[in-house]
């Protein structure tokens, strides 16, 4: 009989698979998996006539830090290694192996480690040659002579492997849980990773132990305050921020705002204002991706209710700016002409752009596509790979504007993206972030080039990345956005900045005048629920307040949930408002109707449309609710409450609220009589078909691509 | 002649029979063939080894197997280091980092010694008059090169597909002073011929080497006419039309799942389809991934719908697969710049065609006219549902002078008439620039005083 051991770190492709093991089966060998997969979930195994499976350990919780951090830090091969290393039945089957099989990358190096100690010849990556191999195993029959002891290099080769983890091992012991746990200890190591005259190199592995200990007994912010304050006594720069940055990046992932995140940002600043004195353009870019990744990362401005960049926009990126680095990027290039004048005798060349994100292009690419007087081309920037990878590459585009243009990065984009250009007389790029850093890191030749800038866009380091001077035109939804966005992107304040336009989204209103049923004027409805930023509890809150004059309110939530793993901000988020929900929808208060291709349907039942978000561009489920006759309470959205714009200029009055009891006295108001009601719904239904619906916003669309064509 | 063809019989790669044709044209037109290809067992962790395709190779070829491997693909364990086991595919993009310093070609431009070497050899034992290059690997053109300075052995090279240009993304691939660039520049700049298998990448080169132009021909991929079942078709629709795919599984993944999905629409749709079967034949992935790849997984969860994979075919049952089969499915990657030889092969079998491949595709360029092709929809479920649909109807109403019309569609692209032309035609302009080279000699033999004659 021949032995086959098979190791897998992932689940395999379970068809295949087992076809393969029927075909060892056929050649008369015995087969047995071993996996770090979760095997009782993969219920195909159960028919996959395998001769004997195994859970081999999953991770490696139960183990020691030191372990754990090892494992962190290595290949994943050797984390697998790692956690089945001490299983007893591995050990068992593999000395009794004739081919050893790694069914996956993850599970060569267990295989690699395997063949060596119990001197196995037949070790393979793959089924195919496994296959092969057995049958050469048959030829020559199994030998049953393998030597007992393992190799004596392979022995003092583990040994060595042994010895490296020897001081981990004492320190383990010092920054165990239990100590870690209480607050005198975590305080003494605290200090004592600050005590003066320790060597760098020691003070930031020491500092990591505490840190990590720390973190095991449930104290994240102990545990960055301990990184923090070792970066503190530290002189070399990089080191200095890499540590920071990790002391942020431990609270990030809790979901936590850092409290040192002005600190850590400005270290890196510093690392990257001096590797640019010193004209490293890699690692300048390098260090720069992360300030600008951590001064705006989506934890800070996006999945939670406020960002210290919508309270003060010029105090937020005024320290950014001041690097010379940083004042480098943002030197505008300009374009070597202006754009020509499209040919009139024959149509304008219009290709309209966008990396997957194409939710808003529906009605602009039907009715370019039939126009008689264009020609329209869409590409998908995120569906080639080749583009796909220069669509989004942060650091790449930081080293060229840094190199003064002389990177590698912007001779690829010019072969990629030149073609496109030399075929269109306007772009129109959706989605000013990735794909508006790259395109305009080339000159745009003749080409005009147009984008639009949504809201999202506004909380990330993308705007701070692309050169405005060689875009046209920059298109805003609503004015608070681009007051926000000027105030955020100098260059957007200077000579050079492009022509702006205020054009609402591409919506097709008129589908959404269905009538509705006389109980609907009670059921408050949100569309759309699926981020921190739309505040559901906000309405859960104004629902508690109408129902305490009339019971008969009710909340419909419309659209698919925030997804928790978005990020531990939203996690946090879901979970409060889980906890809020659960017993009205038990009492049959709230409804929560999921995700729905058919917005206009699931409007009919709905009476007064919410809009409860703390920041929007301009609130499409608001202006379709409108548009179904349901009468519209926006709340002030307070990341541009009480600003020149907000959502008090963009919206007509009455329908913008100041507080939760504002809210409730509209609401109570409005739908007081059932006429009362029908008479606010169809004022609100007119405006939006009049000033939102897609004849009337197309026209501006007409004038910002074809002009008096 | 000195043919370096890796990928010459019997290697299972799709271009091992135009490599074959091109080695026995010019064996028939009178010349001593030696291939330089790499060994058997090479290509066994390869794309595999198909020995009947040796069976048509011309006994009088010559052919020398280089001791040559791609050692990304290697799956013995036992021969890997420490660092390659711990991270295989890391350690397999720094491996390919390194083949790129002698010669800018991952996975191959390591063979640039070994290549010029052998090439120095073959020539020192049994003087070229040319050397023909087919690429891939591309590393072939420095021992082209290498021949030329040190011997100046004229050289013409079969691009096939090109190499400035990606033909599946239709973007060029590298910039003209990139290694690369550089590289085809030189090559190009004293070749006697350039082949590539059709007119957009023609076109390309014709571009982009303007002074080079007239020198670009293309030279179709074509079918071999034993490939053909050769008779007229007879659908069972009692046992269940028959659809089928044979080539090399290279499409992605999505690309493969809007094909099923389509099938399964239209099986669901068309009474005629309902108990249809859809077998897919050829190589699926290469290394540790061979044939235990996610397509294969997808093709194997496709079998509730009639779906097959049946492996690779040897080239000797080809003809007898095809005439299992009631309908053809051509799904290409690709666009304006993909031909594909599959598409020769299934015009000659007569048989309707559903094509999944972009709406812009060369395919589509060659299949047009074509009487029982269902068009190329896109890749579309619906349309292809459609396509599905109409192929069943196609395979069973189709009168037997349409289907002798299709396979005539196909009758101008037989290999063999394809690539006669072809080899003719680089002899011709081989001989030209011969005497081209000796009227040049000549002229400066006449204006210049003899040295070393007898003495007056």
């Amino acid at each position: 009989m021949t032995n086959v051991l098979f190791i897998a770190s992932t689940k395999p492709q379970m068809g295949v698979f087992a076809d393969s093991v029927r075909k060892f089966q056929a050649l008369g060998a015995a087969t047995y998996l071993g996996g770090v997969f979760h095997l009782p979930s993969v219920a195909e195994l159960g028919t996959t006539p395998l001769t004997e499976t195994h859970q081999l350990p999953r991770n490696l919780n139960t183990r020691s830090a030191a372990l754990r951090r090892k494992a962190r830090k290595a290949p994943g091969g050797m984390k697998v290694w790692l956690q089945a290393r001490g299983d007893s039945w591995l050990r068992r089957q593999a000395r009794h192996a004739d081919v050893l099989v790694a069914l996956d990358p993850g599970a060569v190096y267990t295989v690699w480690r395997l063949a060596q100690y119990y001197r196995v010849e037949e070790a393979h990556f793959g089924i195919a040659p496994a296959l092969k191999a057995v049958e050469r195993v048959k030829q020559r029959g199994t030998s049953g002579t393998r030597a007992a002891l393992p190799p004596l290099d392979i022995v003092k080769a583990n040994a060595r492997r042994a010895m490296d983890g020897l001081p981990a091992a004492v320190m383990r012991h010092a920054t165990a849980r239990p100590v870690m746990r209480s607050a005198v200890g975590a305080k003494l190591w605290r200090t004592a990773v600050q005590v003066p005259g320790v060597p760098p190199r020691v003070r930031v592995a020491t500092s990591r132990y505490v840190a990590e200990g720390m973190q095991w007994a449930g104290r994240t912010s102990g545990a960055s305050l301990t990184l923090a304050a070792a970066a503190s006594r530290i002189p070399d720069l990089t080191t200095r921020a890499g540590l920071l940055d990790e002391a942020a990046m431990n609270e990030l992932a809790k979901g936590i705002s850092p409290r040192d995140m002005d600190k850590t940002v400005a270290a890196r600043l510093a690392e990257t204002d001096a590797e640019f004195a010193r004209e490293d353009h890699v690692k300048a870019s390098a260090a720069l991706d992360r300030a600008l990744t951590l001064a705006f990362h989506r934890v800070l401005h996006i999945d939670q209710l406020s960002s210290p960049l919508a309270e003060d926009a010029a105090g937020f990126t005024a320290p950014l700016y001041r690097s010379p680095s940083m004042r480098a990027l943002a030197r505008p290039q300009g374009r070597r002409t202006p754009y020509a004048e499209p040919p009139k005798d024959r149509p304008l060349r219009l290709l309209v752009t966008t990396s997957a994100n194409d939710n808003f292009l529906r009605h602009i690419l039907a009715r370019y596509g039939k126009h008689q007087d264009v020609e329209l081309r869409y590409l998908d920037l995120a569906a080639q790979r080749s583009l796909k990878r220069i669509a989004w590459a942060g650091r790449r585009v930081l080293e060229d504007r840094l190199s003064g243009g002389t990177s590698t990065y912007q001779e690829e984009v010019e072969r990629l993206m030149r073609p496109y250009l030399d075929w269109a007389d306007t772009v129109f790029l959706d989605w000013s972030v990735g794909p508006a850093a790259m395109l305009t890191t080339i000159d745009p030749g003749t080409t005009r080039i147009i984008v639009r800038l949504h809201s999202y866009e506004a909380f990330t380091r993308w705007p701070h990345m692309t050169d405005f001077s060689r875009i046209d035109d920059l298109v805003y939804v609503a004015p608070h956005v681009r007051d926000l966005v000027e105030s955020l992107v100098p260059q957007l304040r200077e000579d050079t900045a492009p022509r702006t336009h205020l054009v609402d989204n591409a919506m097709d209103l008129t589908g959404f005048g269905r009538p509705k049923p006389a109980d609907a004027r009670f059921n408050l409805g949100l569309v759309g629920v699926s981020q921190v930023a739309k505040d559901p509890l906000w309405a859960v809150e104004v629902l508690r307040r109408v129902r305490e004059h009339d019971e008969r309110y009710r909340l419909l939530l419309v659209g698919g949930d925030m997804n928790p793993k978005t990020s531990m901000a939203t996690r946090v988020y879901r979970r409060a408002m889980e906890a809020q929900l659960k017993p009205l929808v038990q009492e049959g208060v709230v409804l929560r109707l999921g995700p729905t291709d058919d917005v206009p349907s699931a409007l009919t039942d709905i009476g007064v449309i919410l809009s409860s978000s703390v920041r929007e561009g301009c609130h499409v489920g608001l202006m379709e609710g409108a548009a179904s006759a349901a009468v519209p309470v926006s709340r002030d959205w307070p990341f541009y409450a009480g600003k020149p714009n907000s959502a008090r200029t963009l919206y007509p009055q009455g329908w913008v609220v100041g507080s939760v009891e504002e809210a409730a006295k509209r609401i109570l108001e409005t739908t007081a009589t059932e006429e009362a009601w029908r008479d606010a719904g169809k004022l609100a239904a007119d405006h939006a078909l009049s000033t939102w619906d897609w004849p009337v916003v197309s026209r501006a669309f007409d004038e910002l691509f074809l002009g008096d064509r | 002649m000195i043919y370096l063809a890796i990928g010459f019989p019997p290697a299972a790669k799709s271009c091992a029979y135009r490599m074959r044709e091109t080695a026995n044209q010019f064996v028939r037109q009178g010349w001593d063939v030696t291939v330089v290809t790499i060994a058997q067992e090479s290509w066994e962790r390869d794309s595999g080894v198909d020995l009947t395709l040796l069976e048509q190779v011309d006994p009088r070829v010559r052919i020398v197997e280089l001791p040559l491997s791609r050692e990304d693909l290697e799956t013995d364990i036992g021969l890997y280091s420490e660092e390659r086991a711990l991270n295989p595919n890391g350690w397999v993009t720094r491996l390919r980092r390194r083949q790129m310093e002698p010669f800018p070609e991952p996975n191959f431009g390591d063979w640039r010694g070994d290549l010029e070497q052998a090439v120095l050899k073959v020539h020192a034992e049994q003087p070229a008059d040319l050397l023909l290059a087919s690429c891939v690997p591309y590393v072939n053109l420095a021992a082209a090169w290498k021949l030329w300075e040190e011997a100046k052995v004229p050289y013409a090279v079969d691009f096939r597909d090109g190499w400035s240009i990606d033909v599946i993304e239709g973007v060029e691939c590298f910039a003209r002073d990139s290694a690369e660039g550089i590289w085809e520049q030189r090559i190009l700049d004293h070749a006697v011929s350039l082949w590539v298998v059709n007119d957009p990448i023609a076109e390309h080169y014709r571009t982009r080497y303007p002074e080079f132009a007239d020198r670009v021909h293309v030279v179709r991929n074509g079918y071999d006419a034993d490939s053909s079942p050769g008779r007229v078709h007879r659908p069972d629709t009692g046992a269940g039309l028959a659809f089928g795919y044979l080539g090399t599984v290279n499409f992605t993944v999505p690309h493969l799942e809007t094909v099923l999905d389509a099938w399964r629409a239209a099986r669901e749709r068309e009474p005629l389809l309902a108990n249809a079967t859809f077998e897919v034949r050829g190589h699926i992935g290469n290394g540790s991934g061979r044939e235990a790849n996610r397509h294969a997984e997808v093709l194997k969860q496709a079998e509730p719908d009639g779906v097959r994979f049946g492996g690779p075919a040897a080239k000797a049952e080809v003809a007898s697969i095809y005439a299992r089969w009631d309908a053809m499915v051509l799904i290409l990657i690709g666009g304006r710049y993909v031909t594909s030889g599959k598409v020769y092969e299934y015009m000659a079998t007569g048989l309707p065609i559903v094509s999944a491949h972009v709406v812009e595709h060369d395919a589509s360029n060659v299949l047009d006219g074509h009487p029982l092709w269902t068009g190329a929809p896109g890749l579309d479920v619906a349309g292809l549902t459609e396509s599905f649909v109409r192929a069943a109807h196609m395979a069973v109403e189709t009168s037997d002078e349409v289907h002798a019309e299709a396979m005539a569609h196909a009758d101008r692209f037989t290999r063999e008439a394809v690539m006669s032309v072809a080899v003719k035609t680089l002899i011709d302009d081989h001989a030209a620039l011969h005497r081209d080279s000796a009227g040049d000699a000549a002229a400066l033999a006449d204006t210049q005083p003899a040295a070393g004659g007898p003495s007056q």
